[in-house]
């Protein structure tokens, strides 16, 4: 019934093309989170729609590396934005962000409907860029989407160290001679690419989820960098291959919203089921520490040790 | 020289504020006035048609008689298509408003129901008699009844009954008219049917990007297939591209269409997954769904796009015809 | 601007005619201030009077408004390897997943470049660096986990395995209990003793008088500089602090008790 393979064809090349995205998202989206750039790359994700209706509109060309190149030009120049308008006017943090990400998408909006409203030929369809299209993924896009993923996960591997410093004490880090805004921009550079990269997975809505969602699973189960990562991408290549076998199975079934949905179920899962940090753990280890006490009340030589209350959370 | 200062006199300064308020509205008001539509429309009356293939209708049937204008044009999307305020106000000035109905155009529905209770608005499909129409929930119709020639055919009448009771002068004409159309309506009606029995009935299966050709197969005896549903708006997910492809591969359709109007992207994934599989799909070409063609496409009427659609499809499915013109332009 | 240079001046630190502002608002005002190693050299002054500033200052971590700071007669930028940097804690993200002694291989980093990663040497350093400041046994602890004074020992862990000349410290004593603070000066000794310049900016008058052998008195401006002894006067301490004149007057004289002993 499937031919030579063992699932449908257009299953396994959704299913490739968004297992390396998920893992890449999660990976890259780490470093968004530890280095607390997650609501910029949300800003960026917002911006991408108008470089995609830009792209369509000055080249006239559809495939996907166009659209996508266009998407990315608009993300970086919203960051870029961001940063000046941190820098250079008095407006907070919080508020700059929302201010860029309101205005570029508002732009890529009015941009869209202006242009379907005008019958711009291929401009039918592109507000798919808004919660994803995967199930009309071809090979072709698959392997670039898997490309890029792939170059992001090795981009963190190499400068992992750097990037971990600067996230955590970025003043010493900077009193050691290091480049701490070249790395920080470099940092958000690679979110905006993993933005653009998962706009087909999950649309510009929704991206920010995938780079967001698995980091925080993740850090429910470990205290280490290396680990986290490793965490997860695997959570994230979970999600993603989850929602695709969901929406195989389900009629009507758009991928990018189930992916999202999956790595939530995840993400709740961690939050309460993990070792030490989950909620369960830590209702236990409240009644065990209660037990510990009152059986001390009855002989105060049995109390617990102060290195052992030391070791709660 | 007398210097003007405000902070003496406040008084003085909001009075003139308000006064030059007051006639910049009453400007406004009067211009709005004069622009208002009289009641009993001299010619050439002014009609707005929504989308490309009612601009068509509307041309045929009163052809110089009206002064015509589109909201939509070629290649535009009529089911998402979301009127600006600039299209409000066209709207609201036109003394006839020709819309397709059937909530075709979905999100233009609430805009024109309230224009109907100030200007009339007619939609043309809404008239048909609901037996001949294909229901997809209850009382949910399909809209794209101008894919079966002979079903359009009744839409002439309806629109001609309209412009003869805002315009009486020319109602013999608009009626006339009407009748030659829906006769060369029915005419072009056999003529399609003949042309697809040229393709053999077990391949006789049309794919396509949205389910808008319902009324052509059911008219036709050609099977459709829509990957997105029927309208636009919903999104084709992962199971129902696998569907298709099974269809396609275990059926040994040789070719896929895609539409003017709608993304292509989902046929893309589709061909390559029957490909895979071992089974060429070719594209077929381009079809005219949901809107006509521009200028120079060859396709700006009704009748010159059905007959470009149905080259097309029995040149791809394989009629042994040679195709009529090149592919579609939008 | 100077090129760099060899060593040819003696002193291992110079702020010439040091100004910061904050905007328009002057933090620090025409700082002239040369210290010498080895030693503990204290930096007292009252809150807001710009002592975290003149660090920052000095390590580049704030723009100067003029003058500038040499070290060992060079530009920072020739000699960062040398400097060695214990921040203050709030600027730390402690829910970080990172341990103990992942903390203290950062001290490494500058040494190593560029992408290249910490080795079995750079481990060995980082364990040492632990053991002096007392830590050895926690060193897979998440740095959340520890009281205010194990967390000020890791950072001075980390400034240790930077093995640098000149060590930067903002108040490292603030929020740590007592016997932490004995600790760590303990270790400061240690550098001392091992030639080193350590530069403390510190918040409490009396404990300053007993550990540093001279400090620098900074109210914006520099009010004096010296021997612990001969600058934390009652009257220079006034001139600083305005405070109530019965506390400083204490201080005068246990300042003055110190002098007496031998």
């Amino acid at each position: 019934m499937t031919g030579p393979f063992p699932l449908p064809y257009n299953t396994l090349v959704v299913a490739g093309g968004m297992a390396a995205v998920g893992c890449a998202a999660g990976v890259v989206g780490c470093l968004g989170v530890l280095r607390r750039r997650s609501l910029a790359a949300d800003a960026a994700s917002h911006a991408t729609l108008a470089g995609v209706a830009l792209a369509l509109a000055a080249t006239g060309r559809r495939e996907l590396p166009v659209l996508l190149a266009g998407g990315l030009l608009t993300a970086i120049g919203s960051l870029v934005v961001l940063v000046m308008l941190r820098r250079f006017t008095r407006t907070r943090e919080d508020a700059a962000t929302a201010i860029v990400l309101g205005v570029s998408f508002g732009l890529g909006i009015t941009l869209l409907s202006g242009m379907t409203a005008r019958g711009i030929p291929g401009s039918a369809g592109l507000e798919q860029f808004l919660l994803g299209q995967t199930a009309a993924l071809t090979a072709a896009d698959a392997m670039l989407l898997g490309c890029l993923s792939v170059a992001a996960v090795t981009l963190v591997w190499v400068g992992l160290k750097e990037v971990v410093l600067v996230a955590f004490d970025a003043p010493f880090a900077a009193a050691s001679g290091w480049p701490v805004f070249a790395i920080d921009t470099a940092l958000v550079a690679l979110l905006a690419v993993m933005v653009v990269v998962g706009l087909p997975a999950a649309g510009a809505v929704l991206v920010t989820a995938l780079l967001v969602i698995p980091p925080s699973a993740a850090r429910q189960w470990t205290d280490r960098v290396a680990t986290m990562l490793v965490l997860s991408g695997a959570f994230g290549l979970t999600a993603a291959l989850v929602g695709v076998a969901i929406s195989a199975a389900v009629p009507r079934l758009a991928t990018g919203p189930v992916m999202v949905l999956a790595a939530a179920a995840i993400f709740a899962a961690s939050f309460f089921l993990a070792p030490k940090r989950g909620v369960w753990a830590r209702w236990r280890q409240q009644r065990e520490l209660q037990q510990e006490w009152s059986r001390a009340g009855r002989d105060p030589t049995q109390a617990p040790t102060k290195a052992a209350g030391r070791s709660g959370p | 020289m007398h210097r003007w200062t405000p902070r003496r006199s406040p008084g003085r300064a909001a009075r003139l504020a308000g006064w030059i308020t007051c006639s910049l509205w009453g400007a406004l008001w009067a211009a709005d006035v004069a622009a208002a539509p009289p009641a009993q429309a001299p010619t050439p009356l002014r009609v707005l048609a929504t989308t490309t293939v009612v601009a068509d209708l509307v041309r045929q049937v009163a052809g110089d008689l009206v002064a015509l204008d589109c909201l939509m044009g070629p290649g535009v999307d009529p089911h998402s298509y979301k009127a600006t305020p600039r299209d409000a106000d066209r709207l609201a000035r036109a003394q006839l408003v020709v819309a397709s109905g059937l909530h075709l155009e979905g999100k233009l529905s609430e805009l024109l129901g309230r224009l109907g209770k100030r200007l009339p608005v007619v939609s043309v499909a809404d008239a048909l008699p609901q037996n001949k129409l294909l229901e997809l929930a209850p009382g949910l119709y399909d809209p794209h009844v101008w894919f079966d020639a002979s079903l359009w055919a009744g839409c002439p009448a309806v629109l001609a009954e309209k412009l003869a009771s805002l315009d009486p002068v020319h109602a013999p004409d608009y009626r006339r008219r009407a009748g030659e159309y829906a006769a060369r309506l029915q005419a072009l009606h056999g003529e399609l049917t003949t042309q697809l029995g040229a393709v053999p009935q077990e391949r006789r299966v049309l794919v396509t990007a949205h389910d808008a050709f319902r009324y052509f197969g059911r008219a036709y005896g050609v099977e459709v297939v829509g990957v997105q549903g029927t309208s636009t708006e919903s999104e084709a997910g992962l199971n129902d591209i696998n569907r298709l492809v099974d269809l396609v591969v275990e059926r040994r359709i040789p070719a896929v269409f895609v539409e003017t109007s709608v993304s292509d992207r989902n046929v893309a994934a589709l061909r390559e997954g029957a490909a895979a599989r071992g089974h060429a799909v070719a594209l077929g070409g381009r079809l005219y769904s949901d809107s006509l063609g521009g200028p120079g496409s060859g396709a700006q009427t009704l009748e010159e796009a059905l007959r470009s659609n149905v080259a097309t499809i029995v040149a791809g499915l394989g009629g042994g015809e040679s195709p009529a013109t090149g592919s579609p332009q939008p | 601007m100077s090129r760099p240079q060899p060593d040819s001046s003696p002193h291992c630190l110079e702020f010439h005619d040091v100004t910061v502002a904050y905007g328009r608002r002057p933090v620090l005002w025409n700082i002239d201030l040369t210290v010498d190693g080895p030693g503990l050299f204290g930096i007292i002054g009252p809150n807001g009077a710009g002592k975290s500033t003149l660090l920052k200052a000095a390590l580049g971590l704030v723009p100067l408004a003029g003058g500038s700071v040499q070290f060992f007669g060079q530009p920072l930028r020739a000699v960062r390897t040398r400097v060695g940097y214990v921040p203050q804690r709030e600027t730390v993200d402690w829910d970080f997943p990172v341990s103990v002694f992942d903390v203290v291989l950062m001290g490494t980093y500058a040494r190593l470049g560029w992408f290249r990663r910490p080795g079995p040497r750079e481990r060995e350093l980082a364990r040492d660096c632990l053991a002096r400041v007392g830590l050895a046994d926690v060193a897979n602890r998440q740095i959340g986990r520890l009281s205010g004074g194990q967390q000020q020992r890791v950072f001075l862990a980390r400034a240790l395995a930077q093995q640098a000349d000149l060590y930067f410290l903002d108040e490292p004593m603030a929020g740590v209990d007592a016997r932490s603070q004995e600790q760590i000066f303990a270790v400061l000794s240690a550098l001392r003793a091992a030639g080193k310049l350590i530069v403390v900016v510190h918040h409490d008058l009396r404990s300053a008088s007993e550990w540093f052998d001279r400090v620098a008195l900074v109210d914006m401006r520099l009010i004096a500089t010296g021997p612990a002894a001969e600058v934390l006067t009652p009257e220079n301490l006034q001139r600083t602090y305005a405070g109530p004149l019965d506390v400083l007057d204490e201080l005068g004289r246990a300042v003055a008790r110190r002098e007496r002993t031998p």
